[in-house]
């Protein structure tokens, strides 16, 4: 009986194996179909997580240049996306870029979004000599050396930092500054750029530090309470945050319950902080209001406009006006089907590779969000240009001005 | 000069900034100790620190942010209204967490204590209930989403002032709920049959079934305890400064060290080493070289360490370190 069973489950198994194999093989190889070979183009970012939104909008920004790219049919190859997690750690990224990098068609990398995940991801992808081309990480330290893998469409922190400092200083008038890193390699990069630029504007400045809690620093809550208490009583007239929104909003409630509040001070941080979760991460949520962010010009998200907008929205339910530094993801994946475009073997996926590293160098064409040519230490070629500063106002993130 | 300098401004923030930092430092030290008394407790009876009871505290924490969200969603709390919600905040937090703490105890430990297993298994279990309940608050709630329960009481009030200082609600509440706490914690195990029988087991768990204590019950019993004011922490400090899947690994640490100062095993020593803990993490921002806040903890466990070497058993800790 038992036997008997046996043969009927697998004479089912088999029939319906059989009805299942026929559409598949149908659907590999339809009629007219050319041989295209396919390959992907991974996306290292945090899907998962409290800054989920980065990985997200970066994804969005690589999949419409994907499908822009398939439907233009004018290519000899055809792309995929794949999502690579590091949910924006860098104790997560190395398991993301190892992922990444076992993917046997991925010929080159949108990301990481991240600097932290950038700096430990990079030995991965060196390696492997697969092009990484970050929309996002901009410490400074990242790009270096000659023909780099790594690569950003967006302006390092050096950019961004003078800009804050100056806004500081020159704009807002401030005179005693307490600048704070949150032990991050972006946060205490990015941190370090505007101490030394505000201290060069004539500001008095006060360095301090305390370790994030949400992307592998080990911080403890508890710590940006007493931190809170040590600056409202030492009471600087701005404090600038180099660091990430979770921690932001932590240290925002904290300093408006120790009376230290936007409407007195000067309260800023950088783009990594210019995230909505700023505004579920602060308790009560009026203690953003009137907050300042800011972001490179080339980290906006107005470059998406008119009919592109209306495309992209569609295609992946990200709306343009939010989704930060998917223009830049955008411009980083075509650059990338450029390289491939000029890349001239075909044999292997590894030969593909590094010749993909060399094709990024030398790719020049003007992307939705400026001219896009790169380096050889990997910054872009125009890496200047204004920084955005936006303020919280009645619980959402204003554009503000351009400075620099 | 500059390093005289240093200290100086130091203690000159601290002469100007005394009762703020006194009162913040009040205020983690509560929340220490009221966790810092559950890993004290199951030392106590088990011998074993339980490296799951951070995660415990975490999880009544995400409990208070689900009751008091579908409670009062946006609005904001006031008057009697906000003493209602704590008292429910601290009474449902506490129950899952001794829920949980009950479910650690009988899934993690109880079948090692029957099988006469080594410590290091009993260690092992502990780390792994613990990455398990970290990883499933992760998975449900988002890995670094640090979540606020809705305000029983408007974020950031003050109570009242001592001189300029501004004390805040939280803070009072934090010191009082943990004074009150504690001090039943503390009655039960001095006081009644129950405490008599965890004292016992804390003593000689043989000797003790011998003598009729029931030993699961009482296990069962000590960690529900040490679970509700984890619990109770755990919403408390999720009222300050929301809570996410690390939350526990975080406060656990600076908990457990309370409970090793204090004289890991005594009750009194985990409230006393906890307090200690707090006050000297708020006191010590001020002279944090070069603004690093870590330093405060280099601080704190230089402290742990000269106290151990003159005190090996900690403050109020005995010679058998097992006293409950």
């Amino acid at each position: 009986m038992k036997l008997r069973w046996n043969k009927t489950v697998a004479l089912a198994s088999i029939g319906a194996l059989a009805m299942t194999a026929i559409p598949l093989v149908a659907g590999s190889a339809p009629s007219g179909a050319s041989s295209k070979p396919t390959y992907v183009i991974g996306v290292q970012g945090p899907f998962t997580g409290a800054d989920s939104d980065y990985g997200d909008y970066d994804y969005a920004g690589v999949e419409f240049a994907v499908s822009q790219a398939n439907a233009s049919g004018k290519y000899p190859f055809t792309l995929t996306t794949e999502k690579f997690d590091d949910q924006g750690s860098s104790t997560v990224a190395p398991g993301a870029a190892q992922k990444a990098v076992g993917t046997k068609t991925l010929v080159a990398i949108v990301g990481p979004a991240f600097s932290g995940a950038s700096q430990v991801s990079y030995q991965y992808y060196h390696a492997a000599n697969i092009a990484e081309v970050s929309p996002s990480a901009t410490a400074v330290a990242l790009a270096s050396g000659t023909n780099s893998s790594f690569l950003r469409t967006v302006a390092d922190d050096s950019v961004q930092g003078s800009a804050d400092a100056t806004y500081l200083v020159k704009t807002k008038g401030v005179k005693n500054l307490t600048v704070i890193g949150d032990e991050s390699f972006y946060g205490a990069g990015l941190a370090k750029v505007v101490a030394t630029q505000a201290k060069a504007l004539g500001a008095k400045v006060t360095t301090k530090s305390i370790a994030n809690i949400n992307e592998g620093g080990g911080g403890n809550a508890g710590a940006y309470s007493t931190l809170a208490t040590s600056l409202a009583q030492s009471d600087p007239s701005a404090i600038f945050y180099g660091g990430y929104a979770p921690e932001f909003g932590l240290l925002l409630g904290d300093l408006a319950s120790d009376g230290y509040t936007t409407s007195k001070h000067v309260i800023m941080s950088g783009d990594g902080s210019n995230d909505p979760a700023l505004l579920t991460s602060t308790s009560p949520a009026t203690a953003a209001n009137g907050s300042f962010l800011s972001e490179s010009a080339t980290g906006k998200v107005s470059y998406f406009t008119g009919k592109l907008a209306t495309e992209f929205t569609k295609l992946t339910g990200v709306k343009a006006a939010v989704a930060i530094y998917a223009a830049q993801s955008y411009d980083g994946a075509n650059a990338i089907i450029k390289a491939l475009v000029a890349d001239k073997a075909t044999s292997s996926i590894a030969t593909l590779r590094s010749e993909t590293v060399a094709s990024l160098h030398n790719v020049s064409f003007t992307g939705v969000t400026g001219p896009i040519a790169f380096q050889s230490d990997g910054n872009l070629k125009v890496d200047k240009g204004s920084v955005q500063i936006s303020e919280v106002k009645k619980g959402k993130i204003k554009l503000l001005t351009s400075v620099g | 000069m500059g390093f005289a300098h240093f200290w100086l401004s130091g203690f000159d923030q601290i002469r100007t900034g005394f009762w703020a930092y006194f009162a913040v430092g009040l205020e983690n030290g509560s929340l220490y100790a009221m966790i810092a008394v559950g890993y004290t407790l199951v030392y106590g009876v088990l011998g074993l620190i339980n490296f799951a009871h951070g995660e415990v505290f975490m999880c009544g924490g995400f409990a208070a942010v689900f009751l008091t969200h579908g409670i009062l969603g946006d609005s904001i709390a006031n008057g009697w209204e906000s003493v209602f919600l704590i008292l429910a905040g601290i009474a449902i937090a506490g129950s899952v967490s001794a829920l949980v703490a009950t479910g650690v105890e009988q899934i993690a430990y109880r079948p090692l204590r029957r099988r006469n297993a080594p410590k290091l298994a009993y260690l092992i279990s502990a780390i792994g209930a613990s990455y398990f309940l970290q990883t499933l608050a992760g998975k449900e709630f988002g890995y670094g989403q640090n979540v606020f329960p809705a305000q029983v009481f408007p974020a950031g009030q003050t109570m009242f002032f001592i001189g300029k200082t501004p004390i805040h609600t939280i803070q009072v509440v934090c010191l009082v709920v943990g004074v009150i706490m504690f001090i039943a914690a503390d009655r039960i195990v001095r006081s009644t049959k129950l405490g008599r029988g965890i004292r016992a087991v804390a003593q000689d768990s043989e000797t003790s079934a011998l003598m009729g204590v029931n030993i699961d019950r009482t296990i069962t019993l000590t960690f529900i305890i040490g679970g509700s004011l984890a619990g109770a922490a755990g919403f408390l400090y999720a009222l300050q400064n929301g809570i996410v899947q690390s939350s526990g690994t975080e406060l656990g640490i600076y908990a457990f060290t309370a409970a090793v100062l204090g004289g890991i095993g005594n009750l009194r020593g985990a409230a006393l080493g906890g307090l200690l803990i707090g006050l000297f993490g708020s006191f010590s921002v001020p002279f944090a070289f070069e603004g690093n806040i870590s330093w405060t903890e280099i601080y704190t466990f230089i402290i742990l360490v000269l106290v151990l070497i003159v005190r090996p058993t900690g403050i109020l800790g005995e010679k058998s370190g097992r006293t409950a």
